[in-house]
């Protein structure tokens, strides 16, 4: 079990052991059964007992029928607890550990990955801990208990059963390898067939274009026709592995019973024992048959365990000390001082040491081509990314002493890729100030020019914005996430490229309707385009090869 | 979501006309089931008998047969229960044939349009996914259910002939318990909140990491954790529910059975005391009673493989049931042959009752053998006059004519042929280049094809392919380039040989440059044709006899063309 995954993982252990004891009990069951039914029979055929005098152990023998059936629920209620619980806990740390690492760690391609890994992936692992590994343990421990019985009770049938049971791990080797090979083999084909069927589905309009739907109709049916003898292909050699162990244990029962019959013959054991013997020998198997239908959880849990352990191994940067209250943005002076970042993925800094300083109300443009650090800078000055060194002060107030929360509502940000979340047009610029009245939502929306794009989309500003279908163009988007930092209101507005997706006179019409809110803020611009924020005054090239403080170039 | 709009049974007997069981594979999983099931219980009621009947000391002679029956169901159960899990998955699998086709065949006359419009997430996916969780109707469902049955039935009747009344106790315990596991099955299923909660929890971590950057500048990664905890916990719950009703069943049937065997046994001891019953047979009625009931929990898993298959039975025959915006007239006019002139007269279309028209009383005519270009921003209609003309969606006002026949006393598929057209990015199909460009007509001559990849400025990159027009798209057309799938595109256009070429964003995916010459070619390629050009920019129009700018679903310029360009591109922040 694995130490990696914390809180969750020891909550899964504990998970773990309780489901293991109520599987251990019910197989315990199974032997109490069959002593009681053994010795009812025994006692009523050789010994001529009548009802009445047999009567305890027949309800005796109910009794075990029925606690076996409760072990089952409390087995059941733990085993799907434990799923659950362990899933849902490890989610809950995976995410929050996820927003510790911060932004500029999750960026990039990892999302998708970090993604399933929140979702099916902490899902898979609570299924491992929480059927699986039990499942291991009873498999591991039942049939040993019970051999152990049988070999003290009858030591010919413990050889059989021995023997036949020395059969499962190679059978198991053998079957479950061509069972994953031919699963994996199958794989491709039949992502591409479901990947046909979505081709067709969404080629309709081309397919009634052209007059072809009766094509489209045919492939349909061809492609189902060919996913099913795949799917079959793949289900006979996955299927295998459980054939050859119901195999073996229909042959234990079997071969058991026909010696003991073979030794009652001449006296050689007692009917007690035989008929014990016969009906717990099927026990030997059964642990090992469920572990093995729960298989396939074992491949998904694991990969996931150890996709979740590696993300909660990444340590968060220290938080800083918080102990300072927040100089008035309106008054101090923004400074970054030799600031640096480096990613440890990468080996040239994504940001070499950067200088400068802009007053309150200044205006300062970043320019410089891509790859020279424009972005990493206002990520920097937005409390987004770690440096690697230097500092950003506020006044004289270094931002990693102050609280980031009250950082953050100082700061206006629109990034260069805005993120557009599965919700509403108006939850998405609310994002900016969830408490904000439709009044201000409005102002922002004008700010941004967004009024002919929300009046376009049919359901307005109820449109959910990430619904298929509902086209919105980049400059669209962008300028959804400057209306968000207009509600945000943040004094210190800084703009990733603001205007790369307009065409000069949309620039410019943006231009004007932001200037009323851009007044009175601090404004920091990272631009090819640098007609978006008016009257300028500063504009600092970050292109140069080597620069240890920034060049000022005139407007 | 909607609750339970049809109810269960309705839904099941919708899908079941659908797609009716495959009767013949579905009997034989029932008998290889039922067989199985006997030859478990056989295993162990056979080997009791054996080892009663051995105890007598009888001889070898006298259990040779009993002998010889417990070995062969020994070794047959494994079979049998293999061949029955191959048999069961081949009649659910087969099934979904007929959904598939059906869905398509629903979803045909609603796209493009309101499919476009449909709710959240990826409706293709969903339809794919949906119809295979059809299959478990049949084989998690039916299949299971009738075995039960019929064990039960046979357990009872095995009963009933030892000691009559044995099958009385048998038959009322297991009534109990195949009607109460499903029944709490059936109760604890995951509701539709819950599922609906499944899907959103997906986008909410994804929105987390993806929008991680947002959520922090704003403050709001707190809020996005405490959504994700509530539907995780809300999840949790339905988990909590579930395995309270896994947890019931297991607890049902095991009284049941207990009940059972400890029931039949006693009636089984006193029968032989009072020499009503053959002693080496006692064993069979308890061994009987407890393996009869190995099948009941299976109703529980068909009950919970039911929900699963009504909740996706039930947004599938709601996809189905949405009304085609457009239907054939009852005798439908034909088109006057030959090159025709194309009017859209006064054209008003909206998508959805209450929303902005996409169209707004558009006129344009085209005349046999024009060219025109249409302009605009996205969102101004363009797209929208495409639908109007190959009738994808019905005109509020207004009407689209055939040389003087209004299009809707005209047959779809017959307004249509009149059309070919190039949409935004191709849209092909697996297969290869061969295929795609003779897609809308298979038997076109060489020179056609020749022609059109010449037009379509393939020529030489066909040649340069090694296995040329055999190559290869992929699924639709994924190892080409933006460029290439649109160029393949136009290439099966122009075979398609129609009167009126509709193409909509040519250029797109290349620069400028390129996009000029690909279009200047098409238009030569074209030449007697009428052409319709959709672009959001277009840097020369003087190939065309008119140019209609269009902005906000009306025609705001309409002119010749002329070597200046147009540009309407990008976003319309100062309109």
């Amino acid at each position: 079990m694995d130490r990696r995954l914390g809180a969750a993982g020891s909550r899964g252990r504990r998970f773990v052991l309780g489901a293991s004891v109520l599987g251990l009990g019910q197989s315990a069951t199974v032997v109490v059964q069959a002593i009681l039914l053994a010795s009812v029979i025994r006692r009523t055929l050789q010994a001529g007992a009548t009802l009445s005098a047999v009567l305890p152990q027949v309800i005796g023998l109910g009794v075990a029928i029925a606690a076996r059936g409760v072990l089952g629920w409390a087995s059941e209620w733990t085993t799907g607890r434990g799923a659950a619980a362990v899933g849902g806990a490890l989610r809950a740390d995976l995410v929050r550990h996820m927003v510790a690492l911060g932004p500029s760690w999750l960026a990039g391609e990892r999302a998708g990955e970090l993604a399933l890994s929140a979702t099916s992936g902490a899902d898979a692992v609570g299924v491992y801990y929480g059927r699986y590994l039990p499942q291991i343990v009873v498999a591991a421990l039942a049939p040993v208990g019970v051999l152990a019985w049988v070999g003290a009770t009858d030591w010919v049938s413990v050889l059989i059963l021995l023997g036949l049971l020395a059969a499962v791990p190679p059978a198991m080797v053998v079957f479950g390898r061509r069972a994953l090979e031919a699963t994996n083999r199958q794989w491709r084909g039949l992502s591409s067939l479901s990947a046909h069927l979505l081709e067709l589905i969404q080629g309709l309009p081309t397919l009634r274009a052209f007059g072809r739907v009766d094509y489209g109709r045919r492939e349909v049916a061809e492609a189902t026709e060919g996913l099913r003898r795949a799917t079959l292909r793949t289900l006979r050699v996955a299927f295998l592995s459980s054939l050859s162990l119901e195999l073996l244990a229909g042959l234990g029962t079997g071969l058991v019973a026909m010696v003991l019959g073979l030794r009652l013959l001449d006296g050689g054991t007692t009917l007690y024992v035989a008929l014990a013997v016969i009906l717990v020998s099927p026990e030997v198997f059964l642990p090992l048959r469920r572990a093995s239908a729960e298989f396939h959880s074992s491949a998904e849990g694991r990969s996931g365990e150890t996709r979740i352990a590696a993300v909660l191994a990444v340590a968060p940067g220290a938080p800083g000390a918080a102990t300072t209250a927040l100089p008035d943005p309106h008054r101090s002076t923004l400074v970054l001082e030799e600031v640096t970042v480096e990613f440890p993925d990468r080996s040239t800094p994504a940001l070499s040491p950067l200088s400068l300083r802009v007053e309150p109300g200044q205006r300062v443009a970043l320019i410089g081509p891509s790859g020279s650090g424009k972005s990493t800078a206002l990520h920097a000055v937005a409390g987004l990314v770690p440096l690697s060194a230097g500092r950003i002060l506020l006044g004289d107030v270094d931002r990693l002493d102050v609280d980031p929360e009250a950082w953050y509502r100082a700061v206006s940000w629109v990034p260069q890729r805005p993120h557009l979340f599965s919700t509403t047009l108006a939850e998405n610029i609310r994002l900016g100030d969830p408490g904000a009245n439709d009044d201000r939502l409005a102002e922002a929306i004008a700010a941004a020019g967004l009024e002919e794009v929300v009046a376009r989309l049919p359901r307005g500003l109820a449109t959910a914005v990430s619904e298929r279908g509902t086209t919105l163009s980049t400059g669209e988007r962008h300028r959804i996430a400057i209306a968000r930092a207009v509600l945000h209101d943040g004094p210190i507005v800084v703009l990733d490229e603001p205007g790369s997706h307009l065409d000069g006179a949309a620039r410019r019409s943006l231009a004007r309707s932001l200037a009323g809110w851009l007044s009175n803020k601090t404004v920091l611009v990272a631009a090819h385009h640098l007609g978006v924020v008016e009257d300028l005054e500063r504009v600092v090239d970050l292109g140069g090869l080597e620069h240890t403080s920034a060049t000022v170039a005139s407007p | 979501m909607r609750r339970d709009p049809q109810g269960t049974g309705t839904t099941l007997r919708r899908l079941v006309s659908v797609s009716p069981p495959p009767w013949g594979r579905l009997a034989a999983a029932v008998a290889l089931g039922v067989l199985t099931s006997g030859a478990t219980i056989g295993l162990l009621a056979g080997s009791g008998v054996l080892v009663d009947k051995a105890a007598t000391r009888p001889g070898l002679g006298a259990i040779a047969g009993l002998l010889a029956v417990v070995e062969v169901v020994a070794v047959a159960r494994a079979p049998l229960r293999y061949a029955e899990r191959l048999v069961a998955h081949d009649a659910g699998l087969r099934a979904l044939a007929r959904w598939r086709v059906w869905l398509f065949d629903r979803l045909e006359p609603l796209s493009p349009a309101p499919l476009q419009t449909w709710r959240s997430g990826d409706l293709a996916r969903r339809l794919v996914a949906d119809v295979d969780a059809l299959q478990d109707l049949y084989l998690r469902g039916l299949g299971p259910l009738v075995t039960a049955v019929v064990v039960a039935v046979v357990a009872v009747v095995v009963e009933g002939v030892l000691v009559p009344s044995a099958a009385l106790v048998l038959g009322a315990c297991l009534l109990v318990a195949l009607v109460g596991a499903p029944a709490i099955a059936w109760a604890g299923r995951p509701r539709d909140a819950d599922r609906a909660v499944a899907g959103s929890l997906s986008a909410d971590v994804v929105d987390l990491v993806q929008g991680a950057a947002e959520l922090i500048a704003f403050g709001r990664s707190a809020d996005q954790l405490a959504r994700i905890e509530g539907a995780t916990a809300r999840l949790d719950r339905a988990a909590r529910r579930q395995s309270r009703a896994n947890g019931a069943v297991a607890a049902l049937v095991g009284i049941c059975a207990a009940a059972a065997t400890a029931g039949v046994l006693a009636l089984g001891v006193d029968a032989v005391a009072g020499h009503r019953l053959e002693p080496v047979m006692l064993a069979v009625l308890p061994l009987v009673a407890l393996g009869s009931f190995e099948v009941a929990p299976a109703l529980g898993a068909a009950a919970s493989g039911l929900a699963d298959v009504v909740a996706a039975g039930q947004r599938l025959l709601d996809i189905g049931d949405e009304t085609p915006p457009i239907v054939d007239p009852d005798a439908p006019r034909p088109v006057p042959a030959g090159p025709v002139e194309v009017v859209l007269r006064d054209a008003r279309l909206r998508y959805e009752t209450g929303a902005p028209p996409a169209l707004d009383g558009v006129t344009l005519t085209l005349a046999p053998g024009s060219k025109t270009a249409l302009v605009g921003p996205s969102g101004s209609g363009k797209t929208s006059v495409l639908h109007a003309l190959l009738r994808f969606w019905p005109l509020e006002a207004g009407r689209v004519e055939l040389g003087g026949v209004p299009t809707e006393l005209v047959a779809q598929h017959s307004v249509r042929a009149r059309f070919a057209t190039v949409v935004e990015d191709g849209d092909l199909f697996a297969g290869s280049i061969a295929d795609n460009v003779r897609f809308a007509r298979p038997d076109a001559p060489e020179a056609d094809v020749d022609a059109a990849l010449s037009a379509a400025q393939l020529t030489r990159w066909v040649a340069e392919l090694p296995l040329g027009l055999a190559t290869p798209v992929g699924e639709r057309g994924a190892r080409l380039s933006g460029g290439q799938r649109q160029r393949v595109a136009l290439a099966r256009a122009l075979v398609a040989d129609r009167p009126v070429l509709l193409l909509d964003e040519p250029g797109g995916g290349l620069d400028q440059a390129s996009a000029d010459r690909l279009l200047a070619d098409v238009l030569a390629g074209a030449e007697g044709r009428t052409v319709v050009v959709i672009s959001h920019r277009l840097a020369d129009t003087s190939g065309f006899g008119a140019v209609a700018e269009l902005a906000a679903g009306r025609v705001v310029s309409l002119g010749p063309g002329g070597p200046g360009g147009l540009d309407g591109s990008e976003d319309r922040g100062d309109r």
